[in-house]
């Protein structure tokens, strides 16, 4: 309760504590009902006098008394006794029935699940207060007495509400089966049961007192509306605020007021403690009213400076480097169009206020392309927004911004008002954002959405803005440009909304395009194609672009000058190829040493053939059915793939290649349609889950998302030992020695095996996935994008610790990726997939530097290396290579 | 019960992959023919609970009648309304008398329930369309102003504004009204004064639905009357209604304003008013659809307390009546189509959201 307060400020602080004070008041009401109330909620006399019927409030009777001659003040004390009674009976019964059956019918899915929804939707959607009364009347028939009929009440409440928690729970576990961790929990073998209660009930339970909160108010409600209406609890066994209100109605029209007024009050207050206590656990606890916190963690930060620390301290700060970029600034500043000096942004958050940017300064020259690199919560996106005027209210944005459009002539963008501004933002500079699947508006097609933006800064007609919107469509690539004016975004591609974003920006012919992470969520290939369509902009309009990128290979490929931040202020900025060859400081020369770099890998040589097999597939075909009516899906068609003993085969491919269902095939997760998958001779397809229990100690998986892959509810080293637990019969204080040794192997401090995953870096959740992967020492590990979620640096550490776990305890290994770099580095051998199919296979060297197939080629020229020089040359020998990548 | 929905904060509803090919058909003729083929179960479902609980309660002809007849009567009206028939006979019975429109007789006083839809069907949904009119006007711009000012006072004003109008039953709101209302003379009771009522009986064609009736009539004076009846029922219910809107309006809002695609507007520099108007409230409208969809069974609800309260004559009105009389035949009739009407317009509310989103259509 008090870790709820302390979370909560402000107004929200102010409704949780009344919520607290008036459910605490009808809480003493109710339980101290005979001591408080002066009188019977029944009684009519005291010692023979009766009290008279409808008496105004009096010092007898302070708030008056009923038309059946009761005391008012006493019935509504008993009153809240009942209501108690009857919601804390209703919410028990229906959290003991709903949330079990929602957890089942979630779990298990499949006809059972579909029935119970249908009918709990058909409940649901019922009217309560109907469903209330003729349950009331069926349970209440014959009983009454102060049991049987609060008891009646209670139970028509709870088929009210049953489908609600059902509802609730059957969502959030069909939520939670899909995370990681619970796919992480089934690898090693465990039981349906643990699954269900150790892992998802513990995260599905969060919900539920939201939920019941919110319920208990309803309750209240529904319960006084059964009473209005007479089929409440029986008068003469409680004293029920409905009921009493439906005596009063007759009065209210004659004036007499206090016999409706304050049973009606009683009914509002309680409803009102309740629903806000419920509100405020609900703002604090769900997710989706929270405000938008920032994409990484601080010890994801924590870490990142961590190294930067390090890498500082052995190598000391160069004095020059400040000087330098003093220098390249001022050959620029005289032409440029964008010049940012001394920019800093402070965020306020409840009291405190975080530094993000810390007096960032560069220029930006017409047809130059700054790139600005930096890794999470170096500042570089705020920075770009801050340009904009994009940030919320709560930012602080001081310094200044110059833009010079023409002529000497030049304006502060930062403190502009917002009149002024918003003719700026789009027309002369404009912005392309990270998501393209977020970035445009869903209900509106885009050719519309073109034109609203060409007509607010011009003024041209319906007509003639559509005909430029196809025109720019086209300009940007877009296949079929006049039919696909008028498609909503969900109907293009990735890369086609990419595109789509693009013509958006360049539509005016801005002086200034700030580009932010614009090909990060695209494809490697499709990334390639954006990235010289952006080159070819800039050299037909001459724009200045910013680049805003954590992706050093794009900065090499792109940039003409590269400004490095760190923590929101500028270490380093330099001409790219400068950068590249000689970097000045330390956190620069450390982070281009992280970065994997294709054509360099040190990956080991292929093992020898007569190692034994330990993953053999056989003409695996995984196929999803389609939606009703539609034709199924196959994900996975016809692969034959065999890793034998202390190999590493990279299995690459981009979005949608069926490479992490292939990945989830080798371990038993999914099942095929046809083929074979063998673990050394077992054939695993054919097992029964009881019977693969026993073999599932042979594999261990690493998950893509370090956030999502460990179970939130339990300790790093519950975690660990979770393998151990359900698969061996270790001691429980072997299993610790045992989590020890591989926290100790992993590298991590022996003091984080009582932490929580939410207080670890990503790179350290990793850590920790690899450990329990490792746990019961398998013959197989399976890696799905294990580092794709790190920032550089830290993905760096990780593969080499991966790198030399291998090499030492010689597992076989299923590397899953998108990156060709990471397997140039750590593969023996190397397949690559398409489509489902496997279209290249062999050793790493054969298909990384003599690929056959064609895609295999389109993949590895679409790749940017971090080197200008040679980006430049592979740019130019791949030339039309990739002009059907898309 | 769908404020609790509300509470939660609703789930967008889910998007749709990318279009497919399929057989021929537009994927919106699709999507609704799987909205109807969704919705004839749910339908057969509720009919069926209604059908089985009432005969949980036990024969309709003893409960409304035991006591005052000798049990040899009570079997000869048994086999007259063919309640001695076996239980699935009577069942079969039941569902296809719906499905020719019948939906049985009440016991006690011998209406037809077709002829109880059509005269107290009419003043709900004249009820209905006057509350609906307080909601929407009271909701939407009070929702709109709330999340534009979110977390300032005019949030915090309207939040507990909300919440009041939540925990405030229906009844008891009524109860006030009739005690601030009733000294400055406006009525409290009935649709319409005796008098006037009397006389649009004889409204030709007769609507039921006593506005239009009035208007028919063409004396300004009985729709003035008519007017003056529905004021305080319209604001007890839409005060309900409309608090929940309000709520809805807001939490989608404030998510929405929250998307990329309204930064992305904003960089693109249109004018804050639109980025709003055309941008915010169009994608706030999809969830908030959806779940004003689920309002109706609220409505339905919060109607059969408005309407004990000011003996409004309605659908609600004449279900409580039937059920304190224990008329179970009459109950049975109401209550499935209640049902229907609720399976009806969420079926209604798919097809709005159909238009209104184009990820639905497309």
């Amino acid at each position: 309760m008090f870790s709820l307060l302390k979370s909560t400020r402000g107004l929200q602080r102010g409704m949780l504590v009344a919520g607290m004070v008036l459910v605490a008041v009808f809480l003493i009401l109710a339980v101290f009902a005979p001591w408080l109330a002066p009188y019977g909620f029944n009684e009519t006399r005291v010692d023979g006098v009766p009290f008279g019927t409808q008496q105004p409030p009096s010092a007898e009777h302070w708030w008056g008394t009923t038309v059946g001659g009761q005391d008012v003040l006493s019935r509504v004390i008993y009153g809240a006794r009942t209501a108690v009674v009857v919601i804390v009976l209703a919410v028990l019964f229906s959290l003991v029935i709903g949330v079990p059956l929602g957890l089942l019918s979630g779990f298990l899915a499949g006809p059972v699940d579909r029935m119970l929804v249908l009918v709990m939707d058909a409940l649901y959607a019922f009217p309560s207060l109907l469903l209330a009364i003729v349950v009331a009347i069926v349970v209440g028939g014959g009983s009454s007495g102060v049991v049987g009929g609060v008891l009646a009440a209670a139970i028509a409440l709870t088929v009210v509400f049953i489908p609600q928690y059902f509802r609730v729970v059957r969502n959030a576990t069909l939520a939670v089966k899909v995370e990681p961790y619970v796919d992480a929990a089934r690898v090693v073998g465990t039981r349906t049961p643990r699954i269900l209660f150790r892992h998802i009930l513990a995260n599905v339970r969060q919900s539920v007192p939201v939920i019941a909160t919110l319920n208990a108010s309803e309750a209240i409600l529904t319960l006084a509306a059964l009473g209005f209406l007479g089929f409440g609890i029986e008068p003469s066994s409680a004293a029920e605020w409905g009921y009493d209100l439906n005596k009063a109605m007759s009065d209210a029209t004659n004036g007499i007021w206090w016999t409706g007024v304050f049973p009606g009050m009683a009914i509002v207050l309680m409803v009102m403690g309740v629903t806000l206590v419920g509100e405020s656990l609900n703002d604090v606890l769900n997710p989706l009213l929270k405000a938008r916190g920032a994409d990484t963690t601080t010890s994801d930060e924590e870490e990142i400076s961590a190294e930067y620390a390090e890498a500082v301290a052995s190598e000391g700060l160069d004095e020059d480097v400040a000087e330098e970029a003093a220098a390249v600034d001022a050959d620029v500043r005289r032409v440029a169009t964008l010049s940012l000096t001394d920019l800093a942004v402070t965020f306020q958050t409840s009291g405190s206020s975080v530094r993000a940017v810390k007096g960032v300064s560069f220029d930006v020259a017409p047809g130059e392309v700054v790139a600005v690199v930096g890794e999470s919560g170096s500042g570089k996106s705020v920075t770009s927004r801050a340009v904009m005027g994009l940030l919320p209210d709560t930012a602080n944005v001081s310094g200044s911004a110059l833009l010079r459009t023409g002529g000497d002539e030049s304006r502060e963008l930062i403190g502009m008002p917002e009149r002024r501004l918003r003719f700026v933002r789009g027309d002369e500079v404009s912005m392309i954002f990270q998501e393209p699947g977020t970035a445009l508006d869903p209900v509106y097609t885009v050719g519309w959405q073109i034109v609203e933006m060409l007509r607010t800064h011009r003024d041209i007609s319906k007509k003639d803005a559509r005909r430029r919107a196809v025109e720019l469509l086209e300009l940007v690539g877009l296949p079929d440009p006049e039919r696909r004016v008028d498609f909503y975004p969900h109907q293009l591609s990735g890369g086609q909304k990419q595109r789509v974003m693009i013509a958006m920006a360049i539509a005016l012919e801005p002086d200034v395009i700030v580009a932010d992470e614009p090909t990060t969520a695209l494809d490697v290939t499709v990334q390639a194609a954006i990235i010289e369509l952006l080159l070819d902009l800039r050299d037909r309009l001459g724009t200045a672009i910013v680049l805003i990128t954590h992706n050093m290979g794009v900065v090499a490929d792109v940039a003409d000058r590269a400004v490095v931040m760190y923590r929101g202020e500028i270490v380093e900025q330099a001409p790219v190829e400068r950068l590249f060859r000689a970097p000045r400081h330390p956190y620069t020369r450390r982070l281009l040493e992280a970065v994997p770099h294709l054509g360099q890998g040190a990956g080991a040589p292929a093992v020898a053939d007569d190692a034994p097999p330990v993953l053999t597939l056989q003409g695996v075909t995984v196929e999803f059915a389609g939606r009703l009516g539609q034709p199924s899906f196959r994900a996975v068609d016809d692969v034959d793939l065999l890793i034998r003993r202390g190999e590493v085969l990279g299995l690459v491919g981009e979005s949608g290649s069926g490479k992490s269902t292939l990945g989830r095939v080798a371990v038993g997760l999914q099942k095929t349609t046809e083929g074979t998958v063998l673990i050394g001779d077992q054939d695993i397809t054919t097992l029964s889950d009881r019977r693969l229990r026993s073999h599932r100690g042979r594999f261990g998986f690493v998950f893509q998302d370090p956030a999502a892959s460990l179970n939130p509810h339990m300790t790093i080293s519950e975690c660990v030992a979770e393998p151990l637990k359900v698969q061996s019969d270790l001691s429980a204080a072997d299993q610790r020695a045992k989590v020890a040794t591989l926290l100790d192997r992993v590298q991590l401090p022996s003091a984080y095996a009582g932490r929580y995953p939410h207080e670890l870096s990503g790179g350290q959740r990793q850590r920790v996935s690899l450990a329990r992967a490792l746990a019961l020492d398998p013959d197989l590990l399976i890696a799905d994008e294990p580092t794709s979620a790190l920032d550089v640096s830290v993905q760096a550490k990780v593969l080499e610790l991966f790198a030399e776990l291998q090499r030492e305890l010689q597992f076989a290994c299923l590397f899953i990726t998108h990156d060709l770099a990471v397997v140039d580095a750590l593969a023996n051998r190397v397949a690559v997939m398409r489509h489902g199919r496997i279209v290249e296979e062999g050793t790493r060297d054969e298909v990384l530097r003599a690929p056959q197939a064609e895609y295999t080629r389109q993949l590895i020229a679409a790749v940017p290396v971090p080197d200008p020089a040679e980006q430049r040359r592979r740019r130019e020998a791949r030339g039309a290579l990739l002009a059907d990548a898309e | 019960m769908a404020t609790t929905e509300l509470l939660t904060g609703s789930e967008q509803p889910e998007a749709p992959s990318a279009p497919r090919r399929s057989g021929g058909m537009s994927p919106l003729t699709r999507y609704l023919l799987v909205r109807v083929a969704l919705v004839i179960p749910m339908m057969w479902i509720l009919v069926t609970f209604v059908f089985f609980l009432m005969r949980v309660i036990g024969d309709p002809i003893s409960a409304a009648q035991g006591g005052r007849l000798t049990p040899e009567q009570i079997a000869e009206r048994k086999a007259a309304a063919g309640l001695d028939a076996p239980l699935l006979q009577q069942y079969w019975d039941y569902l296809t008398g719906i499905l020719r429109g019948d939906f049985g007789t009440a016991m006690t006083d011998g209406r037809p329930i077709s002829d109880v839809l059509v005269v107290n069907g009419a003043a709900t949904l004249e009820l209905a369309f006057w509350a609906l009119l307080v909601a929407f006007s009271l909701g939407i711009p009070l929702g709109r102003l709330a999340a534009r000012h979110r977390d300032a006072w005019p949030d915090a004003v309207l939040r507990i504004f909300s919440i009041l109008v939540y925990a405030a039953p229906v009844f008891f709101v009524g109860l006030l009204l009739k005690l601030a209302f009733v000294p400055l003379g406006l009525p409290v009771a009935g649709r319409a004064s005796t008098s006037v009522e009397l006389a649009l009986q004889d409204v030709e064609p007769q609507t039921h639905i006593m506005i239009i009736d009035a208007i028919l009539w063409g004396d300004p004076a009985y729709v003035w009357d008519v007017l003056k009846h529905a004021i305080l029922p319209a604001i007890a219910l839409g005060l309900l209604t409309g608090g929940v809107f309000l709520r809805l309006v807001r939490v989608n809002l404030i998510q929405t304003l929250r998307t990329d695609y309204v930064t992305a507007t904003r960089a693109r520099g249109i004018a804050e008013r639109r980025v709003v108007r055309k941008h915010a409230y169009r994608n706030a409208l999809v969830p908030v659809v959806t779940v004003m969809g689920l309002q109706v069974a609220l409505l339905l609800g919060g109607a059969v307390l408005t309407e004990t309260t000011f003996e409004w004559q309605g659908l609600g009105y004449t279900l409580a009546d039937y059920l304190v009389k224990r008329d179970f035949i009459a109950v049975q009739g109401i209550v499935t189509v209640i049902a229907l009407v609720v399976a009806v317009s969420s079926l209604l509310i798919d097809v709005i959201v159909a238009f209104v989103d184009p990820r639905v259509r497309f």
